[in-house]
């Protein structure tokens, strides 16, 4: 075995301690442990308040459309940081690196008025 | 000066901000409620493009991305100009009320915008931007008519075979890349200059690759199984503009990316080109026979013409920029006016089969001197533009190589065989007499018998003095 393989020895035996450890533990308080299977013991438990109705309900929050926007917005923010890496050498140039984030910044804006005028938000 | 500034100043990219900014009006009219000057705003700014796109600083590189010779200024005005008809063809589709004007017209601007970066494109990237840039405005378009289910399924269609296509055309930029080192045009083909006749497997791989991404875009057999669906489903003039204009900026940035880079590695890819060109104007032509609704016989012959124009690559050289120029110019106007006709005939008997053009010619026949003009030109016959554009191609293909005449003589067949189903609507128009219907006697608005009849005097006008197209200087 050569001498790089052999520095991770450690680290295996690392991993095994820790799984080892997760694993004993579950699988001993599950056999060991007492089981208890009556009705109020597998009810589900709510501040001991009585469930009522079902938990799964269906509400729209339309999704293809928020994954839409979301995916616009976070595309165009994703170019501040480019921009905001260079800062110092924009502030070198005086105002050109200004105009270029306004120039790049305005159709961003007139997306979102754009998104919010068509009512894209307005979600009832 | 700042750099900014001086771009300005020197005229750089100006068709491609003016689309860019009026996309953006157009995308606004409906928030503002302009929408009724829209239609002129528009046309005033495409025209404003045109104006501005002769005037582009020639050979001007600009940030090593595009290149602005004088092939990119005339395929630019050339596309420019084919969108200034098309927003004037389509205006009784988007006055219908089915479909929101300002959207439509915004998708059209921004895909525009893709098409003039792919007639300029020096660098990959940009080539690849070009692409998705025309696309991805084209696969909402195709859906634009939200009701139909049919529009809906061509949407869907379209997006998947073009995501397919694109995934393909990266894979092969990538092998480029990794075979060459570069993006850029110019230095791929003094890269395969240098290399002479020992190009890796790598290169050949990444040629291929790009070639079936661009046969996709392009519709060429085998990969044209999304064509006639995709025609058929989508609104009429989104099937124009998708068959006329983005057709043609695709073969522009075809020819352009083969005829800069590829040439000295032809031995690589011209046999397989030239299989596939025989395949398509075969495939094309003969299922455009077996259609019984225009609009599809419409898809099929422009994948048969997709055929032919693909000679232009195969050739490679400086007379084939001039034989692709006039034949972009003359399919792309063909088309229009046939699908403009076509819309006007659907719109008043309800079907698009060659059955309603029966006996059209009794109570339009302004209308059916117009469909006969574009059928001839699309089938190549003399006094039109059609004509002289294939006698040119095909000339100038027998003249730079004669082993090419097996392909010259599968181009011949083909467009017989495509005399039959361009007939067979001039047929229907002026053979069967059939008593007419009194609603079927509906006259369209004025305004398009004027452009009707303007759009015959360009194909026939071209076709008498095409040298107006070839008396450019170093295309």
């Amino acid at each position: 075995m050569s001498e790089s393989i052999q520095q991770y020895i450690p680290i295996a035996m690392q991993f095994l301690v820790a799984s080892g450890f997760v694993i004993t533990t579950i699988v001993a308080s599950w056999l060991l442990g007492p089981k208890v299977k009556t009705l109020h013991k597998l009810d589900t438990f709510e501040s001991g308040l009585q469930p009522v109705g079902n938990a799964r309900m269906q509400f729209s929050i339309k999704y293809f459309l928020v994954a839409t926007i979301f995916v616009l917005f976070d595309v165009e923010v994703i170019f501040f940081y480019p921009w905001a890496v260079n800062f110092r050498e924009f502030i070198q140039e005086g105002f050109e690196g200004f105009g270029k984030m306004l120039l790049f910044m305005a159709p961003v804006l007139i997306g979102f008025f754009y998104v919010i005028k068509k009512g894209a938000l307005e979600w009832d | 000066m700042s750099k900014l500034k001086e771009n300005f100043n020197d005229k750089k990219m100006t068709a491609v901000i003016i689309l860019s900014c009026l996309g953006i009006v157009s995308m606004l009219a409906d928030i503002f409620s302009y929408k009724k000057a829209l239609w002129y705003i528009v046309l005033a700014g495409v025209a404003g493009a045109i104006v501005a796109n002769l005037n582009e600083k020639s050979n001007a590189i600009i940030y090593d991305m595009l290149l602005t010779d004088n092939y990119a200024i005339w395929f630019s005005t050339l596309i420019l100009a084919l969108v200034l008809l098309w927003f004037m063809v389509s205006k009784d589709q988007y006055e219908s009320g089915v479909y929101n004007s300002s959207d439509n017209y915004a998708l059209i601007l921004f895909a525009t915008v893709g098409a003039l970066i792919l007639t300029s494109f020096s660098d990959l990237t940009m080539m690849f931007l070009g692409i998705e840039i025309l696309s991805i405005p084209l696969f909402i378009l195709a859906g634009s008519n939200k009701k139909d289910v049919s529009s809906n399924e061509a949407s869907l269609k379209y997006f998947l075979a073009g995501a397919f296509a694109s995934g393909i055309l990266l894979f092969g930029i990538t092998f480029i890349y990794g075979s060459t080192g570069t993006f850029k045009l110019d230095k791929i083909a003094d890269w395969a200059n240098a290399a002479g006749s020992n190009l890796p497997a790598l290169f050949y791989t990444g040629i291929l690759l790009v070639m079936v991404g661009l046969a996709f875009k392009v519709s060429a057999a085998p990969f044209h199984f999304w064509t006639p669906d995709v025609y058929q489903g989508s609104p009429m003039f989104v099937t124009a503009f998708m068959a006329t204009i983005v057709k043609g900026a695709a073969f522009a940035g075809f020819f352009r990316l083969f005829y800069t880079s590829f040439t000295s590695a032809s031995g690589s890819w011209a046999l397989i080109l030239s299989i596939l060109i025989a395949a398509t104007i075969l495939t094309g032509n003969i299922i455009a026979v077996y259609q019984s609704s225009v609009k599809r016989m419409l898809a099929y012959s422009s994948i048969a013409q997709a055929g032919y124009i693909l000679l232009t690559v195969l050739l490679s050289n400086q007379e084939a920029k001039y034989a692709l120029l006039l034949y972009i110019a003359s399919y792309g106007v063909s088309t229009i006016t046939a699908f403009t006709v076509l819309y006007h005939v659907e719109k008043i008997k309800g079907t698009d089969t060659f059955e309603s053009f029966t006996s059209l010619s009794q109570t339009h026949p302004l209308l059916s001197v117009v469909m006969t003009i574009a059928m001839l030109s699309l089938a190549g016959i003399p006094p039109t533009i059609g004509f002289f554009a294939k006698f040119y191609l095909f000339s100038s293909v027998l003249k730079s190589n004669t082993s090419y005449l097996w392909l010259i003589m599968v181009s011949v067949a083909g467009s017989l065989v495509s005399v039959y189903y361009y007939f067979r609507v001039i047929i229907a128009m002026y053979g069967q007499h059939e008593p007419i219907i009194s609603s079927e006697k509906k006259q369209i608005p004025a305004f398009y018998n004027v452009l009707l009849l303007l759009l015959v005097c360009v194909i026939i006008i071209l076709g008498m003095m095409p040298d107006v197209l070839m008396s450019i200087d170093n295309l």
